[in-house]
C-alpha cells in the first residue's frame, strides 16, 4: 500500500516536474525565436515534442520558425498541424497563407458548388470533440428546460421552457450529428505535405512506371490508398497518382 | 674574255692551294641520287654518285635487274665562293630495268682520305610500260602531282555533340604556282550543326606533304558539331584550280615559259565515328550540352516592394555546343507573376568551338508581400576531356518582398484561361510566434465516442424521471392528511414527552414529567410560564388564544390527572392513556395556536 502510494507520487511529481520544464523550454525558446536564432528555438520545440506535450500554439512557432528558415514544406507542414489542434485559428491561417505563397506548385482547387461548400463550413465549423461538448452542453440545457417546464405553474412560462428544451434537445441531436460527420470525414481524411524538394507522381506503385507529373516540396496532398512503400495521394484538383511515401508526411501523426 | 679568264685562273689557285689548306674542312659526303624512284619498264633511269671529296677506288652497285647502258662517266666542279671552296665530283650511270618490280639499287663505297663510304640502299619500282617512255610529262601531270587538297580533322572520333573543326589546306608543290581556284562543290555537312569560319586572307605558309617540302593555303575551315552517333560521312570539299606548270623551254632571256593547267581536286571522303554519350552516369536533367561551362543563377535584387519587378537570369558560359542546348528552367514560386524570358546569346565560334555565353533573363513581378524562395537548379553537362558528366548547381535565392498589398480577394481564372498563377490570400502581417503555450499531453484520447462523454449525454436525461419522482413522492407525502397528523404528533410527543414515555411505568416520575412537559410546551406555544399559573389562568388563557374548548378541557383534566397521581394509585394503561391523550391534544392545539 505505501510502495503504491510513493509510486503515485513519483509519477504526479515526475509529469509535474516535465511539464514544467516544457514550459521553461517554450519560454527560452520564445527568447531564441526573438532574437532570430531559429534553429535553436527549433531545438527546444522538438524537445518539448519528445517529452510527449503539444499544442496548436507549439505547432505554429514550429512554423513560424521554418518559415523564417526558408523551409517551405516544413513550415506549412507544422502550420497545418496547428490548425488541426486548432481550426479557424486567424493568425495561423494568416501565416499559413505566406508559407503556401513559397510553393512552386501552382494547384487549383476542384470547384465546388455553394451546397458542398456550406455542408463542409457548417460540419468543419468545430471539432468533432467540440461538437461532442456542446452536445453534452445542449443536452443539459434540455434537462433543465423540461424541468422547469414541469414544475412551472404559470402557463407561459410553461410555454417558454418547452419552447427552449425543444430547441436545445434538437441542436443537441444536430450537435451530434456534426461530431459524428466530422469524426467520419476527419478518419476518411488523410492529409499530408510533400516534404521532398521534388517528386515524381507515378500511374503505378513501382520506379518501372511512367511519370505523371511533378509536385514540389509545400504541395498539400490526400492519402487515399498505400502498397508497400508506396502511397496513393490526390491532389485538390483531381488528379492522383503514386508516389513513394518518403516524400511526403502526413499532417495527422501526431 | 678577261672574266672568263679570271675565273680559270682563281679555279687554277684554288687546285694549287685549296686541298692542303681546306682538305680537313667540313663532313664528307657520299651520296646516291636517283632521277626517280617509280619508272616504266621501257623508261631509263640516271643514277648519280656524288661526293664532296675527292676519293679514290670507287665500286659501284651492282645494279641488280638492270642494265648498265652508259656509264661511269664522271664530273668535276670546284668553285670558291667568299672564300670557301667547295667541290663536287659525281660518277654518274645510265641504267635501263630488265625485269617489272620492286628492285633495290644497293651501296656503293668510296675511299676518302683512308676512310671508306657507302651510299644508302634505294628502292626503285619498275611498272609496265608507258606509251610515251621518258618523255616529257604533260602539264596536267605535272599538276596533279603537285596539287593535293586535303580536310584536316582535329578529332577522328568525337563524342556527340563534341565540337570538331575541319580545315581544309591546298598543298601545291614547290614548282608550279597557283593563280586561282574555284570551288566545284561545297559538301553539305548533313548529320552536323556547322559553322564556317571564313579566312581572311590566304596566306601561303610552308609545309611538308608526304614528307615532301611543299606549300600550302588554309582555304575552308568549318567547326562542326556531331548531331547523331555512328560513322557520318564527310561529303568532299572539291576545286578547280588553275596552275601554272613549267616546261622546259626557255624563253628568250633563259627564263622558264610556263604553260596554264587546271586540274580538279577533292579532298576525299572523311569518315567519323561519332561516339554517342555514355549512359552510364547520364544525369536524368541532361539536355545535351557538351564542353565545359559554368552556371549561374542571379537576381537583380534580392529585396523589393511589391509591383516593382527583377530580373532573375540564368546563365551558362563556357566553352562548348551553347547554341545547340536549351537552359534549364527556374522553379519560380506559383505565387510570383513571371514572363516569358528574354534569350540573349553573345557566342563566337572560333577554331577551337564555340564559346562565350546564353542567358535567359526572366522578368518577375511580385504581387503580395513576403518571402519567396527561388530553389536551386541543376545544369548537367558532358565534359568530353574527362568523359563524365558533371552537373552544377545555382544557390538557392530568397526574394523578400517587403511592402505591398494585403489580402485581395482572389479572382479565381475565368475557365478556359490558363492561369498557372496561384495566390493564397494575405493578411497584413506575418505574425509572431503565440506566448501562450497551452501544453498538453500528445496521447490525448478525443471525448467523442470516450465512456464519459456517453455518461455526460446520458445521465442528465436520466435524471428527467429521477427528479420527476422525487417531486412526485413528496406531492403525495403532502397530500396524506392523516399521516401528517400523525407525524405532527409524533414530531410533538418527542420533543415534549420524550421523558415522560422514558419513564412510563414508573408513577411518580411519569406524571411529573407529563406535568413538566405540558407546561414547556405552553411555554414554548405563548411564550409565558404557565407552571404557577392556577388551571383556571390556564383555561382563560387558552380559550383567548382560540383553542377549542373540548381540547383546553382535556388538556386542563392532564394537568388535574398528574397532580391526583401523585396521591392515588394509577394502572399502567391509564399511564400509556395518558400519555396518547397528552400527544394527541398537544398536536390538536399546536395546529390552533
Amino acid at each position: 500500500m505505501s510502495i503504491k502510494k510513493i509510486i503515485l507520487a513519483l509519477g504526479l511529481l515526475t509529469v509535474s516536474l516535465g511539464h514544467s520544464q516544457n514550459q521553461a523550454l517554450f519560454a527560452e525558446a520564445t527568447q531564441f525565436y526573438n532574437q532570430g536564432e531559429y534553429e535553436s528555438a527549433l531545438e527546444n520545440y522538438g524537445q518539448i515534442l519528445e517529452n510527449g506535450e503539444h499544442s496548436a500554439a507549439l505547432y505554429f512557432n514550429m512554423g513560424n520558425c521554418h518559415y523564417k528558415l526558408g523551409n517551405i514544406g516544413p513550415s506549412i507542414y507544422h502550420y497545418e498541424k496547428a490548425l488541426l489542434l486548432s481550426p479557424n485559428d486567424a493568425e495561423i491561417l494568416n501565416n499559413l497563407a505566406y508559407a503556401q505563397n513559397m510553393r512552386l506548385d501552382a494547384i487549383q482547387e476542384m470547384p465546388k458548388s455553394d451546397i458542398a461548400r456550406l455542408y463542409e463550413g457548417v460540419v468543419s465549423f468545430m471539432t468533432f470533440d467540440q461538437w461532442a461538448y456542446a452536445a453534452v452542453i445542449l443536452v443539459i440545457l434540455f434537462v433543465m428546460a423540461y424541468l422547469c417546464y414541469y414544475f412551472f405553474h404559470r402557463a407561459n412560462h410553461k410555454r417558454l421552457a418547452l419552447i427552449s428544451g425543444m430547441l436545445a434537445l434538437a441542436l443537441g441531436a444536430i450537435s451530434l450529428l456534426m461530431a459524428y460527420l466530422q469524426l467520419q470525414q476527419t478518419n476518411n481524411d488523410d492529409p499530408a505535405i510533400v516534404l521532398a524538394k521534388q517528386v515524381k507522381v507515378s500511374s503505378e506503385p513501382n520506379s518501372a512506371s511512367n511519370a505523371l507529373f511533378t509536385l514540389h516540396e509545400g504541395t498539400k496532398v490526400k492519402v487515399v490508398d498505400g502498397l508497400g512503400d508506396w502511397q496513393k495521394i490526390r491532389l485538390a484538383d483531381g488528379q492522383s497518382g503514386w508516389l513513394l511515401a518518403e516524400s511526403i508526411k502526413k499532417i495527422k501523426d501526431f | 674574255m678577261g672574266f672568263k679568264g679570271k675565273i680559270i685562273f682563281f679555279m687554277g689557285l684554288a687546285l694549287c692551294f685549296g686541298p692542303q689548306a681546306l682538305a680537313q674542312d667540313g663532313d664528307v659526303e657520299f651520296n646516291m641520287v636517283l632521277s626517280k624512284d617509280q619508272l616504266a619498264i621501257n623508261e631509263r633511269l640516271r643514277v648519280d654518285f656524288s661526293m664532296n671529296k675527292d676519293g679514290d677506288n670507287f665500286s659501284p652497285p651492282s645494279f641488280e635487274g638492270f642494265k648498265v647502258v652508259m656509264g661511269p662517266s664522271q664530273s668535276v666542279s670546284s668553285s670558291w665562293i667568299n672564300g670557301k671552296r667547295s667541290f663536287s665530283k659525281t660518277y654518274t650511270y645510265i641504267v635501263m630495268p630488265t625485269a617489272r618490280g620492286t628492285f633495290t639499287i644497293g651501296q656503293a663505297s668510296i675511299e676518302i682520305g683512308g676512310e671508306t663510304y657507302k651510299t644508302l640502299p634505294q628502292e626503285v619500282e619498275v611498272t609496265e610500260a608507258v606509251d610515251r617512255p621518258n618523255g616529257q610529262p604533260s602539264p596536267q601531270d605535272v599538276a596533279s602531282d603537285n596539287l593535293h587538297l586535303v580536310a584536316e580533322l582535329s578529332k577522328g572520333s568525337p563524342y556527340l555533340n563534341e565540337g570538331i573543326t575541319v580545315v581544309y589546306k591546298l598543298y601545291v608543290g614547290t614548282n608550279v604556282s597557283v593563280s586561282n581556284y574555284r570551288a566545284l562543290d561545297n559538301p553539305q555537312y548533313t548529320n552536323f550543326w556547322s559553322q564556317d569560319i571564313p579566312v581572311g586572307r590566304h596566306e601561303v605558309q610552308n609545309g611538308t606533304y608526304q614528307g615532301k617540302p611543299y606549300r600550302y593555303v588554309v582555304l575552308k575551315r568549318v567547326v562542326l558539331y556531331p548531331q547523331r552517333s555512328g560513322e557520318l560521312e564527310l561529303e568532299p570539299l572539291s576545286l578547280e584550280v588553275f596552275v601554272d606548270v613549267p616546261t622546259n623551254q626557255r624563253d628568250f632571256f633563259g627564263r622558264t615559259i610556263y604553260t596554264q593547267a587546271t586540274q580538279t581536286v577533292s579532298a576525299g571522303k572523311r569518315t567519323i565515328m561519332v561516339k554517342p554519350l555514355p549512359e552510364e552516369g547520364k544525369p536524368a536533367n541532361f539536355g545535351g550540352a557538351v564542353g565545359d561551362f559554368k552556371f549561374s543563377v542571379t537576381t537583380s535584387k534580392r529585396e523589393l516592394n511589391a509591383a516593382e519587378s527583377l530580373q532573375a537570369r540564368v546563365e551558362v558560359s563556357g566553352k562548348g555546343n551553347l547554341k545547340l542546348f536549351k537552359l534549364p528552367e527556374p522553379e519560380i514560386p506559383s505565387a510570383l507573376e513571371v514572363y516569358d524570358p528574354e534569350y540573349q546569346e553573345n557566342v563566337r565560334t572560333q577554331l577551337s568551338g564555340m564559346e562565350g555565353s546564353i542567358a535567359n533573363t526572366y522578368t518577375i513581378v511580385p504581387s503580395y508581400r513576403g518571402k519567396y524562395p527561388i530553389p536551386s537548379i541543376h545544369f548537367s553537362y558532358f565534359d568530353p576531356k574527362a568523359g563524365s558528366y558533371v552537373t552544377l548547381s545555382s544557390e538557392k535565392i530568397d526574394i523578400e518582398v517587403l511592402e505591398g498589398p494585403q489580402a485581395s480577394t482572389f479572382n479565381a481564372p475565368a475557365p478556359g484561361e490558363p492561369d498557372k498563377q496561384l495566390v493564397v490570400p494575405l493578411g497584413k502581417q506575418f505574425h509572431f510566434i503565440k506566448l501562450d503555450a497551452g501544453l498538453q499531453s500528445r496521447e490525448a484520447r478525443p471525448f467523442f465516442g470516450s465512456r464519459g462523454f456517453y455518461l455526460w449525454l446520458l445521465l442528465p436525461l436520466l435524471s428527467i424521471p429521477i427528479a420527476i419522482l422525487l417531486f412526485k413522492k413528496r406531492e403525495a407525502m403532502a397530500s396524506d392528511v392523516v399521516g401528517n397528523k400523525i407525524k405532527t404528533a409524533n414530531r410533538l410527543a418527542k420533543r415534549y414527552l420524550s421523558t415522560a414515555k422514558r419513564e412510563l411505568g414508573n408513577k411518580e416520575a411519569f406524571y411529573v414529567a407529563l406535568e413538566k412537559g405540558l407546561h414547556n410546551y405552553l411555554k414554548a406555544k405563548l411564550k409565558i410560564p404557565t407552571s404557577d399559573f392556577s388551571k383556571e389562568k390556564i383555561r382563560e388563557i387558552l380559550s383567548e388564544k382560540g383553542v377549542v374548548p373540548g381540547d383546553g378541557e382535556v388538556f386542563i383534566e392532564l394537568l388535574t390527572n398528574c397532580e391526583m397521581a401523585r396521591y392515588s394509585p394509577f394502572s399502567e394503561v391509564q399511564m400509556q392513556l395518558d400519555y396518547d391523550r397528552a400527544s394527541e391534544v398537544i398536536s390538536k392545539m399546536d395546529k390552533q395556536l
